[in-house]
């Protein structure tokens, strides 16, 4: 019956969306993009933007042939690029790179410690408006120029984007991505981001894997043989979108039990007794629990963590399968904690006056009309607030005992 | 036999013809449909004769009948089509010498002979009578030979067919390891035969048509009474009753002119080679077409899920039935969407894939000189030639084929840098999946993987969406003897969902599935499990 009519119409629905929807016009063959690894973002003493990026070679990551047989190429290609705005260095980049800069797979966003300084919103902007690239990206602040940072290899991974996305993801320092990190702004919260630095970390994997390390770059630049790896080495403090100063390690540790961002890990102890032998334990469930309370005048909050354990180490002899000795252990352990928390809130109490555990938001949470009247000096409230923290710790395995 | 040639050719004057056939030859071109034999021997013969002119394979024999000179008989057949040995013996040994001692002391005149022929005299298990000389052309075309009686004008037809044949052998179409393992062959007899066998039921009807001009092709219509729905089995007569076509070689001569929707690269009849198939659609109400001459049979309705079933799935345990089952849901999709999928995201939506895997392939695909589309529409043609070469080779040089390419193609073009690994890899499996379901079913799957391979290639993954959308807009618009062709799913019924997607045991598929079965839908005795 009408089964010709339907025929024709095809044809003219057909004829109809080539012309309005002309295809192809968004096709990008794979052989046409230059993938950028990870980005970098600089403010040079001009006070003009350093872009730099890292490029795949894909001819170099080998394919199906056995080309990386004697020698590894450098399967990134980084290159930088000055302007006034993001966009402007990367208009100028076109210049240099032959294919279509594509963002989608920047899984990495340096900020250098001058940009970071001055106003990290400028460098995260383009990345937040633009639609192609990911939110998911991780922010880190480097702790010299980004640039320097991207001129990188990983002995492990393809690339060092790569092994910095892992590494981020693993949980050794602060997570935070470019979605959470413009949230936090636009909250005017204060970020804190993984701060990250070359460090020599033993010897080049074959001819073009030398590293331009700060320290050793100056004079004899190809004759080093170190290989520097990007670390993560503590978190960067930002008040608002400005850089205010740097958290090690140990501090960065503090910062995670009182953020709830520590589930698992390692805590290492001085044992039992007046000796300096030490007993690491592994944590295998932690909670935290952090309670804010305010009588309209002073603020104090009451951080509650409760944690379990196994010996997974121990340099002394001393028989834990006697509970006093496990008991003692496990005031030693919520004395560790709590020592690495105290640690990090006292410095920012004291030397940034800034809050970076998120307590405004729990505040906030319980308190939804005082912190309407509060909210703008909560950073001095908090830095005066009393902090009560509790550990309670738990050894339940002690391991295999040996005497 | 050229004595035969010698026997006088008379004129028609002889023959006593109520129907005046007019002309001085008679060809089945001029011959009436209603035409009927004369009595006088020699006129009818030589008619037949004039039929039958320059037809070598035709035999015409003329004996006397008990000894007796003044009754002559005629027998006609076509040589190679009739057991022999049964037309010496059982038909001129019989009337020409063992009846004349039976009868010692009858008289046996011109007049009653036909009688004692029939009665008698022949020793065959079918005869039939017919006066009308089509039926004898026919039966003797037929392989039935032919028995005149001088002075009778009623031919009588022995069924004595039988020619060579192939032997019953395995499916070629649907293999199975656990199951019956027949497959139909092409002598409608046999076929219906090992019907019968599976199902020894009175109910089960097997009417007769022919189907041809030419040809003259047996059809059987196979139904369970009872258990079909009455209004199938007459559309189905209807349908097949308006055919006029000239000869009918297979199946699909007559599948073509039944379909519901002949424009759809979907086909909506079923065909297997495979009885014990056969015989469980029927147990379904569903309707069988056998034609002689090919081993394929055709069932009606049919429907889309019958794709991805397989007959050995009712056959071992249900749970690794439904295993399979997914598997082949899975690779349904996997040889239709593969191809587009892959040209899609690779060639517009980047972002889709993890940065390794996208590093990869970009590595793979660097000294590609061609765009991906192109790449994989020569990949995929490349892979169809070879399936075609391996179809239609003698089967000696069809191992080559396969050698060759998939070395030439695996390897070589990889290595030269022409084909991207990953390409390879997803032709590879997209022609592998599209083995695993139903072959002729799956012929549409293959057709519509290219124009959905346009379609990625020119609006990326949104013209792939498009295209599914209207393939499955498509689907559900199908009729196959105006029932859904996407039932049991769109319409979907839970009950009948227990042999689709899974296959149920046994003891728990209490009704036949509710589309094809009428008021009479039980299968079984509820509550069996053991």
């Amino acid at each position: 019956m009408n089964k010709h009519y339907l025929f024709r119409n095809v044809i003219i629905l057909l004829i109809i969306s080539s012309i309005s929807i002309t295809g192809c016009w968004s096709m990008k063959e794979l052989n046409n993009l230059a993938i950028i690894l990870a980005t970098g973002i600089d403010r040079n003493n001009d006070g003009k933007i350093l872009l730099t990026v890292q490029i795949a070679r894909p001819s170099a990551f080998g394919g199906a042939g056995g080309k990386t047989a004697g020698y590894q190429e450098n399967n990134v290609w980084v290159i930088s690029e000055t302007g006034d705005t993001v966009l402007d260095a990367r208009k100028k980049l076109e210049q240099k790179v032959p294919r279509r800069v594509y963002w989608g797979h920047n899984s990495v966003l340096v900020v250098g410690k001058e940009m970071a300084q001055q106003d990290i919103r400028q460098a995260i902007d383009f990345f937040t408006r633009s639609t192609i690239v990911r939110e998911t990206m991780w922010v880190v602040t480097a702790r010299g120029k980004a640039s320097e940072l991207l001129n990188s290899h990983s002995q492990l991974e393809t690339s060092s984007a790569q092994s910095v996305d892992k590494m981020i993801k693993s949980g050794v320092g602060v997570q935070l991505n470019l979605k959470d990190l413009s949230m936090t702004l636009a909250s005017d919260g204060n970020p804190v981001l993984p701060a990250m630095e070359l460090t020599p970390s033993g010897v080049p994997q074959g001819p073009g894997l030398e590293e331009n390390l700060p320290e050793v770059k100056q004079g004899e630049q190809k004759q080093t043989m170190v290989h520097g790896e990007i670390t993560i080495t503590g978190s960067a403090v930002y008040k608002g979108e400005k850089l205010i100063g740097w958290l090690n390690m140990m501090e960065t540790r503090g910062l995670l039990w009182l953020k709830k961002q520590i589930k698992r890990g390692f805590v290492t102890i001085p044992s039992i007794g007046d000796t300096d032998e030490k007993v690491t334990v592994r944590v295998t469930e932690s909670s935290t629990n952090v309670e804010p309370y305010y009588d309209g005048e002073d603020i104090w909050i009451d951080v509650t963590i409760e944690t379990e354990g196994d010996v997974l180490e121990h340099q002394s002899t001393v028989d834990l399968t006697k509970p006093e000795n496990i008991y003692a252990l496990d005031r030693k352990l919520s004395n560790e904690i709590k020592q690495s928390m105290l640690d990090v809130l006292n410095k920012a109490q004291d030397e940034y006056r800034v809050d970076i555990f998120g307590f405004g938001d729990i505040f906030h949470r319980k308190y939804v009309k005082d912190w309407v009247k509060i909210k703008n000096q909560w950073d001095d409230k908090f830095a005066n607030a009393q902090v009560n923290i509790t550990v309670k710790s738990d050894i339940r395995r002690s391991g295999l005992i040996t005497k | 036999m050229t004595w035969f040639k010698k026997l006088n050719r008379r004129n028609k004057s002889g023959i006593e013809n109520k129907n005046k056939v007019g002309g001085s030859q008679f060809t089945t071109d001029n011959l009436p449909q209603e035409a009927s034999f004369g009595t006088e021997l020699d006129g009818n013969m030589s008619l037949l004769k004039d039929v039958f002119k320059d037809c070598s394979d035709l035999i015409f024999r003329e004996f006397i009948m008990a000894q007796r000179d003044q009754i002559k008989l005629a027998l006609i057949y076509v040589d190679g089509l009739t057991n022999k040995s049964q037309v010496s013996e059982q038909i001129m040994r019989a009337l020409s010498l063992e009846l004349p001692v039976a009868t010692e002391n009858e008289e046996i005149t011109k007049a009653n002979a036909f009688h004692y022929v029939k009665m008698r005299g022949l020793c065959i298990h079918q005869i039939k009578e017919s006066e009308k000389i089509w039926d004898a052309i026919d039966a003797i075309l037929s392989g039935d030979t032919v028995l005149l009686v001088d002075g009778h004008a009623t031919a009588i037809i022995n069924g004595n067919r039988e020619w060579e044949s192939r032997g019953i052998e395995d499916s070629k179409t649907e293999v199975v390891i656990r199951g019956p393992r027949e497959a139909f062959v092409e002598t409608l007899l046999i076929n219906t035969s090992m019907i019968r066998r599976k199902i020894k039921d009175p109910n089960l009807k097997i009417e007769m048509l022919k189907l041809g001009k030419r040809t003259k092709t047996d059809v059987a219509l196979v139904y369970l009474k009872g258990i079909i729905k009455n209004e199938l089995v007459k559309e189905a007569k209807k349908r097949l009753k308006k055919i006029e076509i000239d000869g009918v070689l297979e199946s699909n001569y007559i599948e073509e002119y039944i379909v519901d929707t002949p424009r759809s690269p979907f086909s909506t009849v079923f065909n297997t080679d495979r009885p014990d198939r056969v015989a469980a659609n029927l147990l379904e109400g569903r309707l069988a077409i056998l034609v002689d001459g090919t081993p394929i049979v055709l069932t009606v309705p049919t429907f889309f899920i019958e794709i991805i079933q397989n007959p050995e799935d009712y056959y071992q345990n249900y749970q690794f039935s439904i295993a399979i089952r997914m598997l082949r849901i899975f690779t349904l999709f996997i040889s239709l969407l593969v191809p587009p999928l892959y040209i899609a995201i690779i060639a517009y939506h980047q972002e889709m894939i993890p940065t390794p895997l996208l590093l990869s392939i970009a590595a793979q695909r660097e000294a590609v000189p061609f765009p991906l589309f192109l790449e994989v529409l020569s990949m995929e043609i490349a892979f169809e030639i070879l399936r075609e070469a391996g179809l239609r080779l003698p089967r000696p040089a069809g191992q080559a084929v396969s050698i060759v390419g998939a070395l030439i193609i695996g390897q070589a073009a990889v290595e030269a840098g022409l084909v991207a690994a990953s390409t390879v890899i997803v032709v590879a499996l997209t022609g592998i999946a599209s083995f695993t379901v139903y072959y002729s079913g799956n012929l549409a799957i293959r057709l519509l993987r290219f124009p959905l391979m346009f379609l990625s290639a020119f609006l990326g993954l949104f013209g792939m969406i498009s295209g599914v959308i209207f393939l499955v807009i498509h689907l559900a618009s199908l009729r196959s003897f105006d029932m859904p062709y996407l039932s049991p799913l769109a319409p979907s019924r839970l009950s009948s969902l227990k042999d689709t997607a899974v296959r149920v045991p046994w003891w728990a598929m209490l009704n036949r599935p509710q589309q094809t079965s009428g008021a009479n839908s039980r299968r079984i005795k509820p509550r069996q499990e053991p």
